[in-house]
């Protein structure tokens, strides 16, 4: 009996370092069995934490433990310092000099700080989460924190060329796989990218990298050494409309009048921005690979023609009538040669003529179903003599309800 | 209710007076006797066309509209003589004037007078012709009046009843508040938009109102004094406004505007008009012809500038090039030599009232021409071109 007591009495002090609770007043009846052994006290934290956090070695192939989800290693000793606890007590020689002056100090207990504890689990919560980078809304891409269109800054120089008032955007940012002798399925980044002056001279390169980084900056100065020179119209839009197509992608596009802004697939919109189009309509039909969106739409550009290859080719002048100008005709190009001059010769239509013989099909679009029900002719019916209320309303604002009725 | 309703009639009413009286103040020039047999004669016209010019630019300058798109197209080149030729007649069309006529007064015609029915209704009918295609002028609207008599509608009335069944796109029912409002009105003027108040007027009111008078009157002396004429050359106010100051003899100062930038032959015709308004017995007539002869009329002018866009890529004389190098050719200098004999002639006289600005100009155009006359001749030499007179 003597030596279990003795026993129990080593287990409650190894007990206590563990922080458990013995009832000494119920000895002799129920006994706690501790273990003191755990692997945490047999593992350091760093590899505690591992266990936690990291992913393993297989699951770090296939992708995994890279979303929103991820946990981070937190740092327990931030914010605590050797000395400093629940209780504040000065300690000579631990957190306080031993000697003061002429004086000796000794141990001293203060006010307890009440704030401590909160301030730690602060730190810790703070620690934990993946924070994610603010993005400015202008700088933002088409979708969220995606990259595609992303500016990515000028191409790093070459030599002595400097890539100034170049912007790159990003067009496409793709994980790719290829099947390697040794190592397997691979995995890669690929990035398409497109990089203009704003003024005409403009590029695009198809990069893969083993991280986007890479990626990124391969496809961008890539980009920068495939520059093409786009002839634009007053600096703004196209020379004239034009089809294009590659693959099974076909563009249709049309010039546009000053302030008409990008009308188009967003990555054609993008190229126009890095290009320095600022007038355009785009319909495309068929297939929208990316891809192949990005092709044809510079083989279009580079296929333009100016308007006196046009005419030296059509042996016609050509004329432009603005509607702002209340339709004054102004010649754009005459041929170098003779122009035609029987009226009888037959006249192409300038559009058939850019467009390559096609036609662009406008589709008529289709009353909804229920306009001609007796419902809907009710409802017109009713809706008409407040046809023009909008605008009366208006003038009386404006006229501030001073009617001249003579 | 009925009490309401009459109150705020009531108030309507006091409205309308307040409006009415707050109207513009009414200018100091006025026609005197009717302008329009002046106006309308042929030979004014045509001073007045001629000063008004034809700048291509000018006329078919960019403005916001609705739809601005491009139309491209092929043209022949005798496609584009026939357009040219519909250019230059439309720039014709957007140029003509406004008529200067006089006010017209309203005259109470009555029909018949029907005792019989009187009092038939609380309120006046009015009845409108509303057939088809009948010009506002002839559309004919009777009013019977509460007391029975039947009469021909006042002016006032006969636009609206026109407004009502046949809208003018942009006259509105109400007066503008630009043309109500003395302040608003001095805005527009401070901020020199005539052109903008004038097309508005001419929208708003017919040219026989008393209101058109009175706001294109303050819309010329405001522009007398501001001397921004240029703004309204190659529109279709300059005639009106010209015809304007050589009424009232004040043209000093368009004419000082004329020879400043250069446009003798405008100075010459303006003279003229104001010669012929006032019957001064002295023969202008002899200069103009002398003048027409050596410059072309405006639209003429305007033709060749547009078929020179033609031949840009044709091979240009040497004589050519001088003349464009120095903006003037042989009968140019010839054509200024009369004009300037004519103008310093009318500065001598007694009409002219600001003799000494006048005359400076004259003397720094005649010096300026003299030496634009040397260098044409000094580059004529030069690149051995012979005279063709000789």
């Amino acid at each position: 009996m003597a030596g279990l007591l003795l026993k129990s009495i080593q287990r409650w002090k190894s007990s206590l370092r563990v922080g458990n609770f013995v009832n000494l007043g119920g000895l002799s009846s129920n006994l706690l069995i501790s273990r003191s052994t755990s692997f945490f006290n047999k593992l350091p934290a760093e590899d505690i934490w591992r266990g936690v956090t990291a992913v393993s070695n297989a699951g770090k192939k296939r992708g995994r433990g890279k979303g929103t989800g991820k946990k981070i290693a937190k740092d327990l000793n931030k914010g605590q310092a050797i000395g400093i606890g629940k209780k504040t007590c000065i300690w000579p020689g631990l957190n306080a000099p031993i000697i003061r002056g002429n004086e000796l100090l000794h141990q001293q207990k203060q006010s307890e700080n009440i704030d401590r504890e909160k301030n730690i689990q602060k730190i810790r919560d703070s620690m934990g989460n993946f924070k994610q980078m603010k993005i400015n809304p202008i700088d933002r891409g088409w979708s969220g924190t995606k990259m595609p269109g992303r500016s990515i800054g000028p191409p790093d120089t070459v030599g002595e060329e400097e890539f100034t008032s170049f912007d790159t955007f990003v067009l496409e940012n793709k994980i790719v796989f290829i099947m390697k002798g040794n190592m397997g399925r691979k995995r890669r980044y690929s990035v398409l990218s497109v990089t203009g002056n704003k003024n005409g001279l403009a590029g695009f390169a198809l990069a893969k990298g083993p991280e986007v980084r890479t990626a990124l900056r391969k496809s961008k100065n890539r980009a920068g050494q495939k520059l093409m020179s786009i002839n634009l119209y007053e600096n703004r839009t196209i020379n004239h409309d034009f089809y294009t197509g590659f693959g099974k992608t076909k563009i249709f596009v049309s010039k546009k009048p000053d302030g008409y802004g990008l009308v188009c697939h967003r990555a054609l919109q993008t190229i126009c921005k890095a290009i320095g189009i600022r007038d355009l309509h785009a319909k495309i039909e068929g297939s929208t690979n990316l891809q192949h969106i990005v092709k044809a739409f510079f083989i279009g550009l580079m296929r333009q023609k100016t308007y006196q290859d046009i005419a030296n080719e059509s042996c016609l002048h050509i004329v432009e009538s603005q509607m702002a100008r209340n339709g004054y005709t102004e010649i754009k190009a005459s041929p170098h040669m003779d122009p035609k001059n029987a009226d009888n010769d037959r006249i192409i239509d300038f559009m058939q003529f850019t467009l390559g013989n096609k036609i662009v099909l406008r589709k008529k679009s289709v009353p909804p179903f229920y306009a001609q029900s007796m419902g809907y002719t009710k409802h017109e019916i009713k809706k008409e003599r407040f046809r023009n209320q909008a605008n009366v309303r208006l003038h009386k604002l404006v006229n501030n309800y001073n009617y001249n009725y003579t | 209710m009925s009490l309401f309703r009459h109150i705020r009639k009531l108030n309507a009413l006091q409205n309308v007076r307040q409006l009415s009286s707050a109207g513009l103040k009414s200018s100091t020039l006025q026609y005197a006797t009717d302008p329009q047999p002046q106006f309308t004669d042929a030979e004014t016209q045509q001073l007045l066309q001629s000063m008004t010019q034809l700048q291509l630019d000018k006329v078919f300058r960019k403005r916001t509209v609705p739809d601005n798109s491009v139309h491209t197209q092929f043209m022949t080149t005798a496609q584009l003589e026939k357009e040219f030729l519909q250019t230059i007649e439309k720039a014709q069309q957007l140029l003509q004037m406004p008529p200067v006529v006089k006010i017209k007064e309203d005259t109470e015609r009555i029909i018949s007078k029907d005792p019989a029915l009187k009092d038939f209704a609380t309120t006046k009918y009015v009845f409108t012709d509303i057939t088809f295609g009948l010009p506002q002028s002839e559309r004919k609207v009777v009013v019977r009046d509460v007391d029975g008599t039947l009469s021909y509608a006042t002016l006032d009335i006969t636009k609206r009843m026109n407004q009502l069944y046949f809208p003018l796109d942009g006259r509105k029912f109400y007066t503008p508040r630009m043309f109500s409002d003395e302040q608003l009105f001095q805005r527009c003027l401070d901020e020199h938009k005539y052109e903008f108040i004038l097309d508005r007027l001419t929208v708003q009111y017919e040219p026989y109102e008393a209101e058109f008078h009175n706001i294109s009157a303050k819309v010329f002396e405001h522009l007398n004094e501001s001397k921004q004429f240029d703004q309204l050359r190659s529109t279709r106010h300059f005639g009106p406004m010209a015809f304007f100051y050589a009424w009232h003899r004040c043209i000093d100062d368009l004419l000082y505007d004329m020879i400043r930038r250069d446009y003798l032959l405008n100075a010459v015709q303006l003279i003229a008009l104001s010669y012929k308004i006032h019957k001064v017995p002295l023969d202008y007539q002899a200069t103009l012809r002398q003048l027409e002869e050596l410059q072309p009329s405006p639209a003429v002018k305007a033709l060749a500038e547009l078929r020179s866009g033609l031949r840009q890529h044709q091979a240009k004389g040497i004589e050519n090039e001088i003349q464009t190098a120095i903006g003037k050719t042989e009968t140019d200098f010839q054509a200024d030599e009369i004009s300037l004999r004519f103008i310093e002639q009318y500065i001598g006289s007694e009409h002219a009232l600001k003799k000494v600005q006048l005359e400076l100009a004259v003397q720094t155009l005649k010096e300026l021409n003299l030496e634009k006359q040397q260098l044409y001749e000094g580059l004529k030499k030069a690149h051995g071109v012979q005279q063709q007179a000789s």
